[in-house]
């Protein structure tokens, strides 16, 4: 399990190559990057600035990856998650799974990032021409995250 | 002393120097600390009856208002999370 809060810019890629070195145990690998854009709807965006709570929030999503590994059955997962100002076209967030076969890789990427959506503790505010705003979890996200956890019973 | 934190929106309203204050006189339960805050700081206390708020003490999610807060601990207000 390998979970990183990094205020610094980093490289998907990079970070995914280093995750998968080595590991012959594993048929699949998935990953999700999710990045900043430049406009929410007809919105422009400059900049995103994302809260961290230091310890708890890394303690947090270290619990929410942990769960969906054990789950899916990953023997190993990568989470990279950015914090603090971030501009249009950078990663805010890498999560990548390894499994046996293809499908539990997909569903764990999946999940993961439904949960991150509303539970991991961060928080996100758009900064642009218009002025700034909090984001929280839309509606639909909570359905999302409500359906991954239907799944886990 | 205890030490407060104000995370996402609420960081926004919570007025600087409150984040390493004197245990209020008659405040020994986090829904104790929550009233008084809102008493003093009505911004702040508009925000968090706005929405959902949750309390973490020394980083453990507390789940019930009338845990007790003794010297020393921090206590953290988070509104809705937005991650990923």
């Amino acid at each position: 399990m390998r979970v990183r809060v990094t205020a610094e810019t980093f490289d998907p890629q990079a970070e995914i190559a280093a995750f998968a070195a080595g590991r012959d145990d594993a048929g699949a690998l998935v990953s999700f990057v999710g990045t900043c854009r430049a406009k929410t709807g007809d919105v422009a965006v400059e900049t995103l600035r994302i809260d961290h709570y230091p310890g708890f929030s890394e303690k947090e999503i270290a619990r929410l990856a942990e769960e969906t590994a054990r789950r899916f059955d990953c023997p190993d997962l990568l989470v990279v998650h950015r914090v603090g100002v971030i501009h249009p076209g950078e990663a805010i967030v890498l999560v990548a799974a390894l499994s046996i076969h293809r499908a539990n890789a997909f569903k764990a990427v999946e999940s993961l990032m439904d949960y991150l959506k509303t539970d991991a503790p961060l928080w996100k505010k758009e900064s642009g021409p218009q002025g700034a705003r909090w984001i929280e979890p839309r509606p639909e996200d909570h359905a999302r995250r409500a359906k991954a956890e239907e799944g886990q019973r | 002393m205890i030490h407060l934190v104000f995370l996402g929106k609420f960081g926004d309203v919570a007025p600087a120097g409150l984040g390493e204050i004197a245990l209020p006189t008659g405040v020994h339960t986090l829904g104790d600390l929550q009233h008084w805050l809102a008493q003093r700081e009505p911004l702040l206390g508009q925000a968090m009856a706005a929405t959902r708020t949750r309390l973490i003490v020394n980083q453990c999610v507390a789940h019930d208002l009338s845990q007790p807060i003794a010297d020393g601990d921090e206590i953290a207000f988070l509104p809705p999370m937005s991650g990923g």
